[in-house]
């Protein structure tokens, strides 16, 4: 009570006084009579526990901060600079595949309207594909390059065989007429040189095992190949003596899937 | 005092987690009581928001006054805040809260106590918002005129007018309550808020059975 009576009430507070008492806050409060003073030591006392309830958020914001933050400056500067250059490369190499295929097809089927029409479709596709790529940032960037190469290179592929070797229908033939070295990419219909491992597994399995090694995965091309689970025997044996019966050639076995 | 808050700093902008607990437990209790007279009850929300943007931006402090930066990074958190919540629909009540704690104000000094903390900022949160800030800044924070200035917006002269002005306003108000306790003191529920000056048409009208 006797703090209300005193030398505060009724007289102002003049502006060294102020000054004073605000810088004076912080100090600890010795018994101060003024209620002033006693109020501005309250505002500004020390903390209690309560306040820093946030301090384990902060300490853990800090932590994420320090731990995305270094890193975060100089990769996205480095970061532009490789999206640009994997988009440019991959534009290039979009192109010159286009240009390829395109050549390559008007050339083989001239007379043939359909296929000059698909190499222009497929351009822009493609070429869309880095840009968003880029977009979504680093590692994804250079998967999405190649992966925009790989589309556009398999259209290349696919009309060539059968332009080159002037065969109408590839799937019929006992395969590889035209000889080992055509075998590493055209000959995927039917003697398929990767399936010569599988078939030599196979047909080293006794009859119990050969069913159970059909169901396997890894047999599914050969069964789908062969034209079903109780045609593989024939067709692998096919398979393996027109290989032996053609030039045995060293890049044949080593792109088998066996070993 | 400054000296070790510098180094704190550096230390902290070196990845030292120690130095950066320093850092909090040193600035936090002004910030937080800072931005309670800002925001109200939402301080602690806003506070957190506040040491996200300084743990985020600590690199990029540079030097100078660190206890400034940090204000002044609250003051723009708190009036974000106040911005989104002028946008939504729904009055907050500060105000009730604040009458509330005021109401502390009264049962700890009639009790003999000493003031609390709360009490004291609701009491700061009643003067006009330039002097509740430079009276905050400069009392409860620490920064000198200057700085506070800096942090305001204003001229180092402003800030000390408007700390003047506010302290005599407290003294005011201190007086007007301890002049008007008697009568008041068989009614402790009664917020003391309509006491206070030409704000208290204000106050008595929110607050009303609301």
């Amino acid at each position: 009570m006797d703090f209300r009576r005193s030398d505060r009430s009724g007289r102002p507070v003049d502006r060294a006084e102020a000054e004073r008492l605000l810088d004076a806050a912080a100090a600890p409060a010795a018994g101060d009579a003024d209620p002033l003073a006693r109020l501005l030591h309250a505002a500004a006392a020390p903390s209690r526990p309560a306040e820093m309830a946030g301090e384990e958020a902060a300490l853990a914001a800090f932590r994420s901060a320090r731990a995305a933050g270094p890193a975060a400056d100089p990769p996205r500067r480095r970061r532009g600079i490789t999206t640009g250059l994997v988009t440019w490369v991959a534009g290039i190499v979009t192109l010159a595949a286009a240009g390829v295929a395109f050549a390559a097809v008007t050339r083989d089927r001239p007379a043939d309207p359909q296929p000059p029409a698909g190499p222009p479709a497929s351009l822009p596709e493609p070429a869309a594909v880095p840009a968003d790529g880029g977009d979504s940032g680093g590692p994804t960037t250079p998967a999405g390059g190649s992966a925009t190469a790989v589309p556009t290179a398999t259209p290349v592929g696919v009309p060539s065989p059968g332009a080159t070797s002037g065969q109408p229908t590839p799937t019929g033939t006992p395969a590889l007429p035209v000889g080992p070295s055509a075998s590493a990419s055209p000959g995927v219909p039917a003697g398929d040189p990767r399936f010569r491992g599988q078939c030599r597994a196979y047909l080293a399995k006794s009859a119990r095992q050969r069913e159970k090694i059909l169901t396997t995965p890894a047999f599914v091309d050969l069964v789908a190949a062969a034209g079903g689970a109780d045609r593989v025997e024939a067709y692998c044996q096919r398979l393996l003596d027109s290989g032996a019966s053609a030039s045995q050639s060293p890049t044949a076995d080593p792109t088998g899937v066996d070993d | 005092m400054t000296g070790e808050l510098t180094e704190a700093v550096a230390a902290a902008q070196a990845g030292d987690e120690g130095a950066f607990r320093y850092l909090y437990r040193s600035l936090q209790p002004g910030l937080l009581r800072y931005l309670t007279v800002l925001v109200g009850p939402d301080a602690e929300d806003v506070a957190s928001e506040t040491w996200l943007q300084i743990s985020r931006d600590l690199p990029r402090f540079t030097g100078g006054e660190f206890r400034a930066w940090t204000v002044t990074i609250a003051r723009n958190r708190a009036m974000d805040h106040l911005r989104r919540q002028r946008r939504r629909p729904t009055v907050p009540v500060p105000v009730q809260a604040l009458s509330e704690m005021a109401g502390d104000l009264d049962t700890a000094e009639r009790a003999g106590e000493t003031i609390g903390t709360e009490a004291a900022l609701a009491l700061i949160a009643t003067l006009p918002p330039r002097e509740a800030e430079a009276v905050l800044l400069r009392a409860v924070v620490g920064l000198d005129a200057e700085t506070a200035g800096r942090v305001l917006g204003r001229r180092a002269g402003a800030v000390r007018t408007a700390a003047h002005r506010g302290l005599r306003r407290l003294a005011a108000l201190l007086d007007r309550q301890d002049a008007s306790r008697p009568a008041e003191a068989e009614q402790p529920a009664t917020p003391p808020l309509p006491r206070r000056g030409q704000r208290a048409p204000d106050a008595r009208a929110e607050p009303a059975d609301g």
